[in-house]
């Protein structure tokens, strides 16, 4: 493998003090899930990396009033095991579920995944479709961005070299919420999406109060499905409904042609499983 | 090269060795002799190279060593002797679970991983739980339904394992490519 430094600051000032060097390529290590294969592929080529692996505040899992934090540090296996995360992101425990295997779950990083920005990364959709915002640290402070807006296109985000993602937030899903996720697999674990669709959905009575939909592996960047959204919002649930929201869905994605998959193929399937989902999360909901 | 010395708790001995940034937990514990963890596909597909890390399963070519200094690290030959293997072990041995047997030891630690969170896994949790360890020989179905057995016998008579963390004090030097037989200072529960 390529020579490089490794750093293992103890604190978050201490890391960002070092990823604000700017005469060489720097570039942070969460659960190296990515990263160590990145750089035997030379597809990245760092002179330095900042472990992020010993900041105690990263780890840091709470709820803050009605709103969940989670430090940029918590793992896959985090969002299975930890009792707040159960509770509070059933969207997010289901898509760790199908991540990778449980060995790179004890490694990788929710905030890695992102950060890698892969259109199939696995923890995209259910955090759209959560409402997550990301919490991006330097030197120079700190700023919030929609993860919606941190996507920007194939592997590219918001970040600048020196950021890292300290925290994950979203608010505490309301009563009579119910959550759906599909991921589309070649096979059942350490597998990358053909597909998949995330869905958490409001419910008051009859009515949608609210429905999120995201879609992973059908754009150039994980995507809300907005107009299907804005079709949902405040409407009757119905069969009709519910197969327009899947027509738009898969309208308003633009998929391409791979080896897991075709573009019609995927389009096809972003209308299925996205009226499935929509049920399942409308049966959840009550 | 940036070397320092890095301090590895393996199989509850201590080693101190010089190691350079870049090189993985994988090719530490392997020039350190404990060859038992295998060299598979390097990008944490397959499993082959699985340790104990502390309490968790982790893939050791996706770790860089300076990253496991004086955390416990747990190889497949640490969980048993010839004499006195490990339940997981001699279900492996009775059910005829390994062909060429280059994933049985990050199988058989995926198990472990299993047992320790779940003492008694349902069948799907236990095929889960190796989904990360590639077998082409087997098909998986003794291997399956050796780690079932070995959840029952642990659950009737708990799994004798050695405590894995080294007596205050224990800092031995170990001459390289020594594969560690037995540990005197392991306590047999």
């Amino acid at each position: 493998m390529r020579e490089f430094d490794l750093v293992i600051p103890k604190s978050l000032p201490d890391a960002l003090d070092a990823l604000a060097a700017n005469d060489v390529i720097v570039q942070p290590l969460a659960g190296g899930t990515d990263m160590i294969v990145n750089i035997r592929a030379r597809v990245a080529q760092p002179n330095v990396l900042v472990s992020l692996n010993d900041i105690a505040e990263l780890r840091e899992i709470r709820r803050d009033n009605g709103t969940i934090v989670v430090g940029g540090g918590a793992r896959i296996a985090d969002f299975l095991k930890h009792p707040l995360l159960i509770e509070n992101a059933e969207i997010a425990r289901q898509a760790a579920f199908h991540f990778a295997n449980p060995m790179i779950r004890n490694l990788a990083t929710a905030a890695g995944n992102l950060a890698s920005a892969s259109p199939a990364g696995d923890m995209s959709p259910p955090l759209l479709a959560l409402g997550a915002e990301v919490a991006l640290a330097s030197k120079a402070g700190t700023r919030t961005l929609p993860l919606d807006q941190f996507f920007i296109s194939v592997r590219k985000t918001a970040r600048r070299p020196d950021e890292i993602i300290s925290a994950l937030r979203w608010q505490v899903p309301p009563q009579h919420t119910g959550h759906a996720f599909y991921k589309m697999g070649l096979r059942a674990a350490d597998a990358i999406s053909v597909i998949s669709v995330a869905v958490v959905i409001e419910r008051a009575g009859d009515t949608i109060r609210e429905a999120r939909l995201a879609l992973g592996a059908v754009a150039p960047r994980p995507m809300r499905a907005y107009q299907a959204e804005a079709l949902l919002n405040s409407q009757k649930f119905t069969d009709a409904i519910v197969q327009e929201a899947a027509r738009l869905a898969s309208e308003e994605c633009s998929p391409i042609d791979d080896l897991r998959g075709t573009a019609s193929y995927r389009r096809r399937m972003v209308k299925v499983y996205v009226a499935r989902m929509l049920r399942q999360a409308w049966e959840r909901a009550k | 090269m940036n070397l320092k010395i890095v301090t590895l708790q393996v199989n509850g001995r201590t080693h101190q060795v010089a190691l350079a940034p870049n090189v993985t937990l994988l090719y530490a514990l392997r020039d350190l002799g404990y060859t038992d963890v295998k060299n598979g596909c390097e990008k944490g597909d397959c499993g082959a190279c699985t340790v104990m890390l502390g309490d968790k399963i982790i893939n050791s070519c996706l770790m860089l060593a300076w990253l496991a200094e004086d955390k416990p690290i747990l190889t497949v030959a640490g969980l048993g002797t010839a004499e006195h293997p490990h339940p997981l072990q001699q279900a492996f041995v009775d059910f005829g679970a390994a062909q060429c047997g280059y994933c049985i030891p990050g199988m058989i630690l995926s198990a472990k991983g299993l047992l320790d969170e779940h003492p008694q896994p349902s069948d799907e949790e236990i095929r889960e739980a190796i989904s990360g360890n590639l077998c082409r020989c087997t098909g998986y179905i003794r291997a399956f339904e050796a780690i079932r057995a070995a959840a029952e016998q642990i659950a009737l008579q708990g799994d004798g394992q050695r405590v894995m963390h080294p007596l205050p004090g224990a800092m031995e030097e170990e001459p390289a490519n020594v594969i560690p037989q037995d540990d005197s200072r392991g306590v047999i529960e």
